[in-house]
């Protein structure tokens, strides 16, 4: 049910006053705008509605349609004389007028989000009209695909979102697919804290190896993502799940649909303002338990057998206990030993052979670094919105200017972005619509790559706290010369990202044109689609500071074009004969969709400046590489719905889908689906039940079939040679400096590949109990994925070219979708309400191609072994590795163990502390048959809660989102919890719970800690780095005050609420690192469809807090 | 109906254009080409199939992105499965860095190490690029047959060498060419006899000159035919050829097989031209303008000292067994019982301390071959020792040499445009020295052991040669300063730790270690080593198990860390006895390494295992098209 969450307008409230000033001028401004706006409008009006001349029996009716509870005119009611195409639709003030062919008739007025009426004319002259508002569950529309539908004659699966939360959390300022988290059941969405990165979202599961992401329609428009939409244009998110309700879309819907609808101006000419302005923190000190630079010296002589056995080294010195020195640079030297003015260092240098001549001197930092709050920090943060809207009876039109500042937490990161909007559409006489939707945005959005050990977060668990951020001249500090491990400054990497710059600007759109050809039937045009460019500029500056240093400096510059557009026709009939209700639409659309990337490098800069930088200016490598794609879809569709008494509902769809990614032979896919429904609270027998409380019961189900066609290049079908510089080009001239151009097998085409079908099964009931106060809408469903197209590894016989993708592997999915939501008027002025969006599924595997039941993915720092494994009968992204079942306590243990063993050795590098493996297989020796599955990323369950209270002009509300049964593949703890790996820095574990020979290791949790890298330790994989994921998440409360009617009267105000909001207060969970949640990234490291769920260094989320302001000026 | 006319029109525009421009599309407009390849029709002539003859000796060193895995794990240079594993080198760096490397280099090869897997990707990527060239030939319309028999033979030449590195290392490969349709094929067959035919081919038909000296040419083919011989013992074929190719073999440039000059030419990029040594090897760039380095020795990017003007990374450092190994006794090598002393290291002693280096009589390739402190490292001054090294405790004193650019040359054969240095050095697969050697190996076996004491002191002769030896004067170029006295020493000004001053009084190199440069103990004088090598007098070979020692020997200080000391050791069948021998001895000096607990095991260790990925792979029908070596 939808709740309303804004209470009525009420008292005045003085202490507002202040702002009067402040309003009255913006409402002077949009008066002025709103006059400019009707004088265009007035011009259009007298051009179109030159009408003909009238028939003489005929009568004129006239009259004012308000709203029935406020009293308000509404603008752009439909009216109809039915039977006829005769009709209009009112004006600014409500009023209509028409001419009807006689005074027997009845007009139909019909208005979205108002309840239809027909009402006789039985001759009158006048007929004033009250709507009332559609409030349950089901009779707003909902757009299915080329139309609208009423809901409650829905029998496919829908997930609507409900916006009043929507638009609660998009005050975040975070891009509007990270706002679905918890809010539409069956979609699943993991983002992290980073601005602007897409979280990664999957409606029902996880459909294909491939891409994920659903298919994505604003406007009747399909486009890339909707990340560049301003939150505060949508006027309704839809989530199409099942095949009855995608399969419309055919081809590229496997995955769900999301559909978008923008807003439409309505009614008189209405400025709406609404900002917020917010602080961003972490709320965290170093959250990986790093220890102190002199834990760190400790741990190093006990893992280096020191404590006993003194030998030098060369920053602690050669005691039986370290001593911290006073510099790191140069290596371990006292205050006084160093000659301050020898330092030389040119931080931005451009010969590589100056490295050699610097010299570093670098204090150390004994209090230690705290990387992570050297990265991270406060960030303020700002969003503004201003619209202009209205409508009457020739059209109606929407501006909008939407800025959005939204600073990282990390440093230099952040996402700015400009965007606007102009949606227009008129009335060309009384049968025919056109219009536009148009928005273009501007975005700025540095992220860092996250989830990786290479990047500045990586860095920052990697990076030695004794190393200090900065070197004794203010440039920047690094384990140069000094044996404190090859990470590289995590700030120094941020700074240097300073002339960077990346600009994305996109355009979507459409235009459409509607026509009424008689009352029954309607057909509509559409061309639109969307137009991105993206520009970068990298600069790599040279490093001083690092063991491993970069010592080009590298200036890389991309440009792509991304063009893609959809043109479609359709024709809708729609007619009621006795009890049957029926609609029939048939349609066409074709696709295109082309790519193209040009990208440089050059290097050898004279200077950095950033003025200086271009490519034109480089003295060294210059290089150019290019990229470019395309590819069509065409398509024929139709669908059937159809009802009878409003008890038995039905619905057929048929697409016929051509793609250019498959070879002629097999282009061409065709798509059924079909689904029914049935109004049991309906049948007179549904009576003798008795049960009152049940306003609304019915059952639906569908089944279907969708095709799939988004995981195969179009070149998939060639058998292709190229030629690669790096790898296929050589020197056969024995030149040392230039090589010649040679050719490889590039890839092996498959001609036959065609479409993936996914099979879809659901069921469920919707329910509207307690005079329509719950209402609950419960569905199961069942997915197999087929022909799911795959590139299986070819045998290294075949050589290195790109296996091509074939029909080969299956998937199925399962999982319940729950969407519960109930509100009470307490009193007059109280209501509480509360929903719960409940998304679970089950993945299985059921199989990858012939003769193979597995692939596997991931092996970070276990080089060639990879511990997420894709297996038949598992959920995709198993965590895959050897069981520990605690340590070895002694040698006696081992050597009963070893005794027992076939070989003679239980298992390789088996050690006094290290970790015992279980011997899974039973055979007495642990070999990679005892590997199994030890974790799984998918999640049970997760659930949206959202709980919320109006007491007069005060709203509060509060979300909670929970995520349960997912596990964590904690690769972070690779680096901090061993010693040998690699000589960074390590966390206080490793000196309070590690294996100590001879002491008490009941409590241990981690393996001894020696300067060796075993097999038994940080060599393999094992449950050691699987850690539960699940938690709990308040991720938003929000307090509302709207300002009382009478004040806003007073001063011309349409409406006014301020609001504070609380984002992320608080996270329940037992997982150790930073933040729970670890989406991916797409761009570096992270993981993809067959490989998530793995923690080497997440962006995490912050916590928030934002005041803002809701203003509408009429 | 009411439709006015207007509308109609309108509409039916409206269905007309949709309707032809879906009745046009459904055949055009679904019909989009690949863009940036080729197809192989356009590749079926003289220029394509040189293209992609190319491409198939672009694979020679194993490089390249194009196939999984890192550079080092799928490098021609073997330094890992030939050197390291064979108990010449420590993995280097420290514990965790390629843990992979910890568990190889102790015998532990598991088939489920990933390095395995790249390799074998790697060398059967090669096989594939040289089957597309013979695959493409039987297309080709404007060539002649003798150009199409030319062509081939270089192919074959090729594919031959990728499978020899196959056969080698993984014991029973599959074998796919040109007319195989299922590369699904099962490893139950020997592939020597194929290999032999493609190299007897290559040997029968490829020209003994060659436009671009880094072509293969007939005598190239001729000693990798004899080396292929010599794996399998066949002696009596394997002499008679390489008689042939020592008496008759010429370059590809047309110059007479011979040994260069001097022992460093041998890998000095700037003698690559013109070079009498050369018979077959993967001809690197440096700075080929791309900015990256997978053409320059991308495999040995980690081999350089660490924290040094090379950066990174502090691998592949030498053993002490490897060392010891070039100690002389009048000028010969100690057979057998090199251990009895060893050449003592800085182990332990920091960089800014005293170190006495040894005085021990040396042969001199150990300092082309092994750097070492205090002595020239090329012309960068004496080796500091602990400083360039990552960390000794773990990984041992030493750093390796023979790729490792020279300052005088870094403009011209250095590639730092990564992370790591790229280097200009040729990768040797067969230099004249290795033919010798293998030649004396079969006189040995044909009982004329004199004429295989010739072959090795020619070898040797080279080695000695005075003006080919590591000595001061190389650290004149780069030096802080030359000075003929002690006082004009103390008294230089402006140097800081590290810096070095050669001394012509005295013949030999001060480093500076810092503090008063006037006293004398700051300063550690690096005297030149003490080099005495000879010739095997007649007679003095003894015995044919004695001369075969004394070969493997001499194979074993020439070649050191060229990847080949494995490979020999098995099929000398003395990989237990030497390997086993190298780790304990190193054990005992160097316990914190991997040393203890490294073994060769007999039976298994011969071979690496076959990967366990590419068995899961050749699954058909339920089964396993491919079988796992014994032992794994």
């Amino acid at each position: 049910m939808y709740v309303k969450l804004l209470p009525e307008k009420k008292d005045i409230f003085q202490s507002f006053c202040n702002y009067c000033r402040i309003l009255k001028n913006v409402r002077i401004k949009a008066k002025i705008i709103s006059f400019s706006l009707l004088v265009l409008f007035l011009v259009f009006d007298i051009s179109v509605n030159i009408q003909d001349g009238y028939a003489q029996n005929q009568l004129d009716i006239s009259g004012t349609v308000t709203e029935q509870e406020t009293g308000q005119p509404l603008t752009g009611v439909t009216i109809v004389v039915v039977g006829t195409d005769r009709g209009t639709t009112t004006d600014l003030q409500g009023r209509y007028s028409l001419t009807v062919p006689d005074g027997d008739g009845v007009l139909r007025f019909s208005f979205i989000g108002f309840e239809s009426q027909e009402i006789p004319i039985e001759g009158r002259r006048t007929i004033d009209v009250e709507m009332e508002p559609s409030v349950l569950l089901g009779d707003e529309l909902v757009v299915t695909g080329y139309s609208e539908q009423q809901r409650r004659d829905f029998t496919g699966s829908i997930a609507v979102v409900e916006m009043d939360n929507f638009e609660r959390l998009s005050a975040s300022g975070d891009l509007v697919t990270k706002q679905l988290q918890g809010t539409a059941s069956g979609v699943t969405v993991t983002s992290s804290g980073q601005p602007g990165e897409a979280p990664n979202i999957r409606i029902r599961g996880i459909n294909t190896f491939g891409d994920n992401t659903p298919l994505y329609i604003v406007d009747g428009v399909s486009i890339e993502n909707i990340d560049d939409l301003n939150p505060n244009d949508i006027e309704s998110i839809q989530v199409l799940k099942d095949a009855s309700s995608a399969a419309v879309y055919g081809a590229r819907a496997a995955n769900g649909v999301i559909v978008v609808t923008t807003k439409k101006g309505k009614g008189k000419v209405q400025l709406n303002y609404s900002g917020s302005v917010g602080v961003d923190w972490q709320g965290r000190d170093n959250p990986w338990d790093i220890a102190t630079p002199q834990q760190h010296a400790d741990l190093l002589w006990i893992a280096t057998d020191r404590v006993n056995n003194p030998r030098p080294h060369p920053l602690y010195g050669d005691g039986t206990s370290p001593v911290l020195p006073d510099f790191i640079a140069p290596v371990g030297a006292m205050e006084g030993e160093v000659d301050l003015d020898s330092y030389f260092v040119i931080p931005e240098f451009n010969d590589p052979a100056q490295l050699n001549d610097f010299v570093r001197i670098t204090r150390a930092n004994k209090e230690g670094t705290d990387w992570f709050s050297e990265l991270f920090s406060e960030e303020l943060q700002q969003a503004h919105n201003i619209s202009v809207s209205g409508g009457s009876a020739i059209g109606n039109y929407l501006f909008s200017v939407n800025f959005t500042d939204q600073k990282g937490t990390l440093m230099r990161t952040g996402r700015e972005r400009y965007n606007f909007r102009a949606n227009t559409s008129f009335n060309i006489g009384e049968n025919i619509r056109i219009g536009e939707n148009l928005t273009y945005s501007i975005t700025e959005n540095p992220q860092v790559a996250s989830l990786t050990e290479g990047s500045a977060i990586g860095m920052a668990f990697r990076q030695q706290p004794i190393i200090p951020v900065f070197d004794i001249q203010g440039n920047f500090g690094g384990a140069f010369g000094a044996p404190l491990g090859n990470a590289f400054n995590p700030v120094g990497i941020m700074e240097r990202t300073r002339n960077n710059e990346q600009e994305d600007r996109r355009l979507i759109g459409n235009v459409f044109g509607e026509i009424d050809l008689s009352e029954k039937i309607v057909a509509r045009t559409s061309f639109g689609g969307e137009l991105v460019n993206t520009t970068g500029q990298f600069f790599q500056f040279p490093t001083f500071e690092n063991q491993e240093n970069d010592v080009t400096n590298v200036l890389t510059v991309n440009d792509t074009n991304a063009f893609n557009w959809t043109f479609n026709t359709t024709v809708k009939y729609t007619d009621t004969y006795n009890k049957h209700d029926y609609e029939v639409l048939v349609g066409t659309e074709i696709f295109k969709n082309s790519f193209t990337f040009n990208g440089a490098t050059a290097d050898g800069f004279f200077s950095f400046d950033e003025n200086f930088v271009n490519l034109s200016n480089a003295s060294g490598n210059r290089n150019t590489s290019g990229f470019e794609f395309q590819n069509t879809l065409a398509s024929f569709f139709g669908r059937l719905d159809y009802s009878f008494d409003d008890k038995y509902l039905l619905s057929a769809t048929v697409r016929h889908d051509g793609s250019s990614r498959f070879s002629k032979g097999n282009r061409w896919g065709t798509f059924p689906s079909g689904s029914v429904g049935w109004r049991i609270s309906s049948e007179p027998f549904f009576q003798d039940f008795n049960l009152d409380f049940v306003n609304e019961f019915r059952i639906k189900t569908s089944v279907g079939l969708i095709g799939n066609e988004q995981n195969v290049p179009t070149s998939n079908q060639f058998t292709l040679f190229a030629s690669d510089r790096g790898s296929s080009f050589y020197a056969i001239d024995g030149s040392n400096s230039g090589t010649q151009e040679g050719f490889l097998l590039s890839q092996i085409g498959n001609p036959n590949a065609q479409w993936e079908e996914v099979l879809n099964v659901n069921v469920g009931f919707v329910t509207s109990l307690f005079a329509n106060r719950v209402d609950v809408d419960f569905e199961w469903y069942w997915k197999d994925v087929r022909d799911l197209l795959f590139n299986p590894e070819l045998p290294g016989t075949a050589g290195s070219a790109t296996a091509p993708f074939v029909n080969i592997a299956n998937m199925r999915n399962t999982g319940i979708d729950v969407t519960l939501s109930s509100s009470h008027n307490i009193s007059q002025d109280l209501q509480i309400n509360g929903g719960i969006n409940f998304t679970s599924f089950n993945n299985e595997i059921t199989k990858v191609a012939e003769g193979v039941s597995s692939f596997s993915q991931e092996s970070r720092r276990f080089v060639g072994q990879n511990f997420v494994r894709n297996e038949v009968g598992q959920p995709v992204s198993s965590f895959f590795g050897f069981v520990v079942d605690g340590f070895f306590q002694d040698q006696a243990e081992i050597d009963q163990l070893n005794a027992g063993a076939p070989s003679g050795e239980y298992q390789t590098e088996a050690g006094v502390g290290r970790f015992r493996f279980r011997d899974v297989n039973g055979d007495g020796e642990i070999t990679a048959d005892d590997r199994t599955f030890i974790g799984d990323p998918n999640a049970d369950f997760t659930m949206g809660i959202n709980l919320g209270a109006n007491y007069k002009n005060w709203d509060l509300n509060m979300f909670w989102f929970t995520s349960q049964g997912n596990d964590i593949w904690n690769q972070v703890r690779w680096w901090t919890d061993f010693f040998p790996s690699f000589n960074g820095a390590k966390s206080t574990r490793t000196l309070t719970d590690a294996f100590v020979p001879g002491a008490d290791n009941s409590n241990a949790t981690l393996p001894i800690q020696e300067n060796v890298g075993t097999f038994s330790t940080n060599g393999s994989p094992s449950s050691f780095f699987v850690e539960d994921g699940s938690y709990w998440r308040l991720k938003n409360v929000t307090l509302g005050y709207t300002v009382p009617q009478s004040f806003q009267d007073r001063f011309g105000i349409g409406n006014l609420r301020v609001f504070v909001q609380l984002n992320n207060m608080l996270t329940i969970t037992d997982y150790t690192g930073p933040d729970p949640e670890i989406g991916f990234f797409p761009g570096g490291g992270g993981g993809g469809s067959t490989n998530f769920g793995i923690d080497e260094g997440q962006f995490p989320t912050p916590k928030q807090f934002i005041f803002g302001v809701n203003l509408s000026i009429l | 109906m009411f439709i006015k006319k207007t509308k109609y029109k309108l509409l039916s525009v409206l269905t007309v254009v949709s309707g032809l421009l879906l009745l046009y599309g459904c055949d055009e407009f679904l019909t989009e080409p690949a863009r940036g390849s080729l197809s192989e029709q356009v590749l079926a002539n003289e220029q394509g199939v040189n293209s992609q003859l190319i491409g198939a000796y672009a694979k020679l060193d194993g490089g390249g992105w194009d196939v999984p895995g890192l550079p080092w794990e799928k490098s021609q240079h073997n330094w890992i499965y030939g050197d390291i594993v064979a108990g010449d080198a420590h993995k280097g760096s420290n514990a965790g860095d390629q843990a992979p490397i910890n568990s190889i280099q102790r015998g532990n090869s598991d088939p489920s190490i990933g390095f395995f897997d790249s390799k074998w990707q790697s060398l059967f990527e090669g096989v594939t690029r040289a089957n597309a060239v013979l695959g493409v030939l039987q297309q080709v319309e404007d060539l002649s047959p003798e150009e199409i028999n030319s062509l081939a033979a270089e192919a074959r030449f090729l594919r031959g060498h990728y499978y020899f590195e196959l056969r080698k290392m993984f014991f029973r490969v599959p074998w796919i060419d040109e007319n195989t349709e299922d590369v699904n094929q099962p490893n139950d067959e020997e592939i020597w006899p194929n290999i032999e035919a493609d190299f007897q081919f290559a040997f029968d038909n490829l020209p003994e000159v060659q436009s671009e000296r880094a072509r293969v040419n007939k005598w190239a083919a001729g000693a990798y035919l004899g080396k292929t011989f010599a794996y399998q013992q066949k002696w009596g074929e394997a002499k008679s050829i390489f008689d042939q190719v020592i008496t008759s073999g010429v370059t590809a440039e047309g110059v007479p097989y011979d040994l260069a000059e001097n022992y460093w030419d041998a890998f000095d990029p700037a003698a690559e031209a013109g070079n009498p040594e050369k018979v077959f090897f993967a001809s690197q760039v440096a700075n080929d303008g791309t900015g990256d380095i997978t053409r320059a020795n991308h495999g040995a990017m980690l081999n350089f000292p660490f924290n040094s003007p090379f950066r990174c990374c502090g691998f592949f450092q030498a053993t002490q067994d490897l060392v010891n190994s070039y100690r002389t006794e009048d000028g010969l090598p100690i057979i057998g019982n090199f251990n009895n002393e060893s050449v003592v290291s800085d182990q332990g002693i920091p960089s800014d301390e005293l170190f006495e280096p040894y005085d021990g009589t040396l042969d001199p390739r150990l300092d082309w071959t092994v750097g070492r402190r205090g002595v020239p490292f090329h012309d960068w001054g004496p080796h500091p020792g602990e400083r360039w090294v990552r960390d000794q405790l773990f990984s041992g004193p030493y750093a390796p040499k023979k790729k490792v650019y020279w300052q005088s040359q870094e403009d011209e054969f250095a590639d730092n445009n990564q992370w790591a240095p790229g280097t200009a050095h040729d990768i040797n697969v067969i230099r004249f020295a290795d033919v010798l050697l293998m030649a004396a190996e079969a006189e040995i076996e044909a009982g004329s052991i004199d004429q295989a004491r010739e072959y090795v002191n020619r070898v040797r002769e080279r080695a000695a040669r005075p003006d080919g030896r590591v000595s001061n004067d190389l650290n004149r170029e780069f030096a802080a300063a030359i000075v003929g006295s002690q006082d004009e020493m103390l008294d230089l000004e402006g140097l800081n730790s590290g810096n070095f001053v050669v001394r012509e009084d005295l013949n030999s190199t001060f480093t500076f270690l810092g503090g008063n440069v006037g006293d004398i103990n700051n300063w550690n004088e690096y005297p030149e080593p003490n080099y005495e090598i000879n010739t095997y007098p007649p007679g003095s070979l003894g015995s044919q198990q004695q001369a075969r020692e004394i070969v493997w020997h001499e194979r074993r200080i020439e070649l050191a860390l060229e990847g080949h000391r494995f490979f020999d050791l098995v099929r000398w069948g003395i990989a237990d006895r030497e390997i086993n021998r190298a780790w304990q001895f190193e054990a005992t000096v160097f316990p914190n390494t991997l040393a203890p607990g490294a073994t060769f095991t007999p039976g298994k260790n011969e071979y690496y295992p076959i990967p366990q990925r590419q068995i899961d792979l050749s699954v058909a029908g339920g089964e396993a098209q491919l079988q796992q070596n014994p032992g794994f």
